[in-house]
């Protein structure tokens, strides 16, 4: 155990010997007087008088400026943060273009559509925030929930909602424009202040020195564990797991046992014993890269880890048909006396009528 | 050629400290800036669709913790933001458009009655 934990720390040391590509560092040596502490508050700062300018209806002055500004403050975060991530890094130094890309896009759309005076518009630039985010999954692994959130975000839920665009909109009066409350905001200055309070605080819970290092010690030290826990979760899934060791040996006839106990022991694989169609054993080294697919692998975590969870998703679903049916209901106004006659009250008013036949 | 493609795509799928501290960032942007428009927004709409940009922060916050932990868990958990989202989604504009029938207006002023009296 302990040559293990020796043996991370080695790697620790060689990964943050690592030094960040030099694409990256170029905006942060423009404000060398910020200390570094710092950095990512001001660079929040400025970003948030970025937007709180670019919420100014009306003046195409400040808005450009403003515009300039919150691009300026987005590029420091970014610079700022990436300087921040010195472990883990591939040897050849390609510079993380993707994310920044799709962080940039992802940007864009968030604040076009808080300041966007169209609603179409604001929901448009919504679908291109879910589409730059569904980039950002397939970066971090997550293919199938990158499409599954296309497939429900941009062609679902966002649908919904330009339905009821389109059904509750205002006609525009002519020579009048967009609705005077999509223009105009609401106490800007104020949410931007909130807003910039909570970029603060959450940029410093994420990239805080102490928390950047305990995400690398971690990165390293659960790459071990999170396949070895893979492994585990197969096991309880006969077929699957037969499956996966016919892909490294197709003969296989039968898994008899599992080991992945020296899994964590980093030189070893995890290894099954397997009996062929001709009646042999075999001892299988199965590799990381032989593990189901992503999508299977969600699938798999899903059913056999959370089935209380998955149960609890279906009632919640079922209670939103249910609560939608009764919203969308055509509501009629109904006076008193006809609200005690439907729930078999007596009624107030002597009139002789049979209850309800009116 | 595909050759260098493959080891291209193979670089690229290396997820590294870089991928989720941009990752990181962009939730907490998104997240501020959900904040921000559901604040600051008057149309009923648009402030339902503030929320599900929050919804869309915590999301990937979730999958790039999960990718720290190697745990595959943290995308198992965006499965249930996207129902949660989606319940969100069809109640609340069930109600949006119980609530423009009965003002002919998107503006969430028009219900500022409901505020307890200053």
């Amino acid at each position: 155990m302990t040559e293990n934990l020796r043996d991370r720390g080695m790697d620790c040391a060689l990964y943050s010997s690592y030094s960040s590509p030099i694409a990256t560092v170029t905006l942060l040596e423009a404000a060398p007087a910020v200390s570094p502490a710092l950095a990512l508050t001001v660079a929040a700062a400025i970003s948030a008088a970025g937007l709180a300018m670019l919420m100014q209806p009306g003046r195409r002055g400040l808005r450009l400026a403003g515009t300039v500004i919150g691009l300026a403050g987005f590029a420091m975060l970014m610079v700022e943060v990436l300087k921040r991530a010195t472990a883990g890094a591939p040897e050849g130094g390609f510079p993380p273009v993707f994310p920044v890309i799709f962080g940039f896009l992802a940007m864009v759309g968030a604040v076009r559509m808080i300041t966007s005076p169209r609603p179409v518009f604001a929901a448009l630039y919504f679908i291109l925030v879910v589409i730059a985010t569904a980039g950002m999954f397939l970066l971090l692994g997550a293919e199938f929930m990158a499409f599954a959130l296309v497939i429900v975000y941009a062609g679902a839920i966002l649908i919904t909602y330009m339905f009821v665009l389109m059904l509750a909109q205002q006609s525009p009066v002519a020579g009048e424009g967009d609705a005077w409350y999509d223009r105009v905001p609401r106490e800007a200055i104020s949410a931007v202040i909130v807003g910039f309070v909570m970029l603060a605080t959450l940029g410093d819970a994420y990239f805080s020195p102490a928390a950047q290092r305990f995400r690398d010690d971690t990165s390293i030290v659960s790459a071990r564990a999170g396949e070895q826990a893979a492994w585990q979760r197969l096991e309880s899934m006969p077929k699957l797991l037969l499956e996966t060791a016919r892909k490294a040996e197709p003969k296989t006839a039968a898994v008899v046992s599992t080991n992945f106990d020296e899994l964590s022991n980093r030189s070893k694989n995890a290894t099954l014993k397997v009996t062929l169609d001709d009646g042999t054993t075999k001892d299988l080294a199965m590799d990381a890269a032989l593990l189901p697919e992503n999508s299977r692998q969600v699938g798999v975590d899903l059913v056999s880890r959370y089935p209380a969870g998955l149960e609890i998703a279906g009632v919640v679903l079922l209670m939103a048909l249910f609560g939608a049916v009764i919203l969308a209901r055509k509501q009629i106004e109904l006076g008193e006396d006809e609200r005690r006659g439907i729930a078999g009250m007596r009624r107030l008013t002597v009139d002789g009528e049979a209850g309800g036949s009116r | 050629m595909s050759n260098m493609m493959a080891q291209t795509i193979n670089t690229l799928a290396v997820t590294d400290a870089q991928t989720v501290n941009a990752a990181l960032l962009v939730s907490a942007i998104l997240f501020a800036c959900g904040l921000i428009g559901f604040l600051s927004r008057r149309n009923m709409i648009i402030m339902f669709l503030c929320t599900e940009l929050m919804f869309q922060a915590a999301a990937l916050a979730m999958i790039a913790f999960g990718n720290i932990h190697h745990d595959i868990s943290g995308q198992v958990f965006v499965i249930f933001i996207l129902t949660v989202a989606a319940a969100e989604a069809a109640l609340a504009l069930g109600l949006v458009v119980l609530l423009y029938r009965r003002r002919e207006t998107l503006d969430s002023e028009a219900w500022s009655e409901l505020r307890e009296t200053a």
